[in-house]
């Protein structure tokens, strides 16, 4: 029975929208990624927010990763701001990494370091849009 | 090279839709007065919004009932909130890897269904199914195989020109044909009227629809449009549009009806100050054995959350991207 409720949305809601933003074709099912650095700017750009990480290894470089993350739109009316992931936050990112092998990662999960989940729809800081509902 | 890289899996917290009770809200035209444009026609003017998790059709789950009591409502709400939440963590790492395009991507609104608890947004036939398809004819069965191919190149990465990629994931034409039916995500509609036109501007893709209101006649049968030719008038309060002259490009065409005879009837009624119910008709004896029709109620937004500028491809060379990526792939010895 979940099934079919399953079956009936793809048909109706998932139509086009997600025939470009597979997310399969761009990162790997077989890199998963788990990473803790600190966030050097975020990039509020069309159509896909990216974060930038640096994240540090044990022989002290610093390797520059960029997680994409929500659509501008949508993290607006979802209470996210240009303030809420300021410079200097650390950030522990779930994810998996591109497939070309960069240093690019979608972001499943974003975690501050008190466990605070960043872009999961229940956990939005604020959430103006929810609340006036 | 190798340092942090952990199999993480953890148990999705899983973000379940509002529990409260929605309140009941009557699917008839208003009683009380509608508001009027200075020139005297109805005021529809301002930003809606049409998400709901109410499928278009009736799922099995709910038997024969039309419409649910507050009881079952809650339970087939958070049902299908569960169902379509993109939060959980389930299903391994291949539905993990695009899950990653969660809930907070998403329009919150899609994980409630509407306050007048129907089971499905089809009206008519009282089964709240699609009534029955008409076999189809060899020409139409050769086409749909042609746009079946062409998709599941696109899909395996391996797209043999840019007409494998269909009009919506070329972003030329998508949520905004006729008739609108509730999406992921940017579900809002900006109404605009003048005297004699009424100007639907979808937030996806937002091309404005322009429906001239009155007896002018459609446009020649041999000029198709993709978003086709809009005819409105007013019957009391509601705005009454029929449709016809779709274009046949593969891809954009409501439900794979056949252009030639598809036909879409849409009436916008206002029931209250904030809820416009939209009804569409949708004929063509080619592809379905009879008519039928969808409510979806459409809700009047906040005006501080204004329409937005939605950004459908990255860059604009996405096609240029799909079709090298795939000759990169075939080079490397990839087949479809």
């Amino acid at each position: 029975m979940k099934a079919a409720i399953a079956v009936l949305f793809f048909a109706l809601a998932v139509r086009p929208a997600l025939a470009h933003h597979a997310f399969a074709a761009e990162f790997d099912s077989k890199k998963p990624i788990k990473i803790r650095g600190t966030v050097t700017k975020m990039e509020w750009i069309n159509p896909h927010a990216w974060i930038h990480v640096d994240v540090k290894k044990p022989d002290g470089t610093v390797e520059e990763w960029m997680i994409e993350a929500g659509t501008p739109n949508t993290l607006l009316r979802r209470g996210f701001t240009k303030d809420s992931l300021k410079a200097g936050t650390e950030v522990i990112v779930d994810g998996y990494q591109s497939k070309d092998g960069s240093l690019r990662a979608n972001g499943r999960d974003i975690t501050l370091p008190n466990g605070q989940t960043l872009f999961l729809g229940g956990s939005s800081p604020g959430a103006p849009y929810d609340e006036k509902k | 090279m190798r340092y942090l890289l952990v199999i993480v899996m953890t148990v999705a917290s899983i973000a379940t839709a509002s529990a409260q009770a929605p309140k009941k809200t009557p699917a008839t035209p208003a009683k009380t007065a509608v508001p009027k444009t200075p020139w005297g026609d109805p005021d529809l003017q301002g930003v809606w919004n049409d998400a709901t998790s109410t499928p278009l059709q009736r799922p099995g789950t709910v038997g024969a009932k039309d419409v649910l009591s507050d009881e079952e409502a809650e339970e087939f709400q958070q049902q299908l909130a569960n169902d379509l939440s993109r939060d959980r963590r389930d299903g391994g790492a291949d539905a993990d890897v695009n899950r990653a395009y969660n809930e907070h991507w998403m329009d919150s609104r899609r994980l409630k269904i509407t306050s007048d608890h129907r089971t499905s947004l089809i009206v008519d036939p009282q089964d709240g199914r699609i009534p029955a398809l008409v076999p189809l004819s060899p020409e139409r069965e050769k086409a749909r195989a042609a746009r079946n191919a062409a998709n599941a190149r696109f899909n395996a990465g391996l797209p043999d020109q840019y007409m494998d990629m269909s009009l919506p994931v070329r972003c030329v034409i998508r949520t905004d044909s006729p008739p609108y039916l509730p999406t992921i995500y940017n579900n809002d509609f900006q109404i605009v009227q003048s005297p004699g036109y009424v100007v639907i501007a979808p937030e996806m893709i937002h091309s404005a629809r322009i429906i001239p209101l009155g007896d002018r006649p459609h446009i020649g049968k041999n000029l198709k449009q993709w978003l086709g030719d809009s005819r409105g008038h007013w019957e009391g309060n509601t705005l009454v549009v029929e449709t016809t002259n779709f274009r046949t490009d593969d891809g954009v065409i409501f439900q794979n009806a056949n252009p030639e005879a598809f036909r879409i009837v849409e009436r916008f009624s206002r029931v209250d100050a904030k809820t416009i119910n939209y009804e569409f008709r949708v004929e063509d004896p080619t592809t379905w054995t009879k008519p039928w029709t969808a409510v979806i109620p459409w809700t009047k937004i906040d005006p501080d959350e204004q329409m937005y500028e939605y950004a459908c491809h990255e860059d604009n060379y996405d096609i240029v991207h799909f079709l090298s990526g795939a000759r990169a792939r075939e080079k490397r010895g990839e087949t479809k």
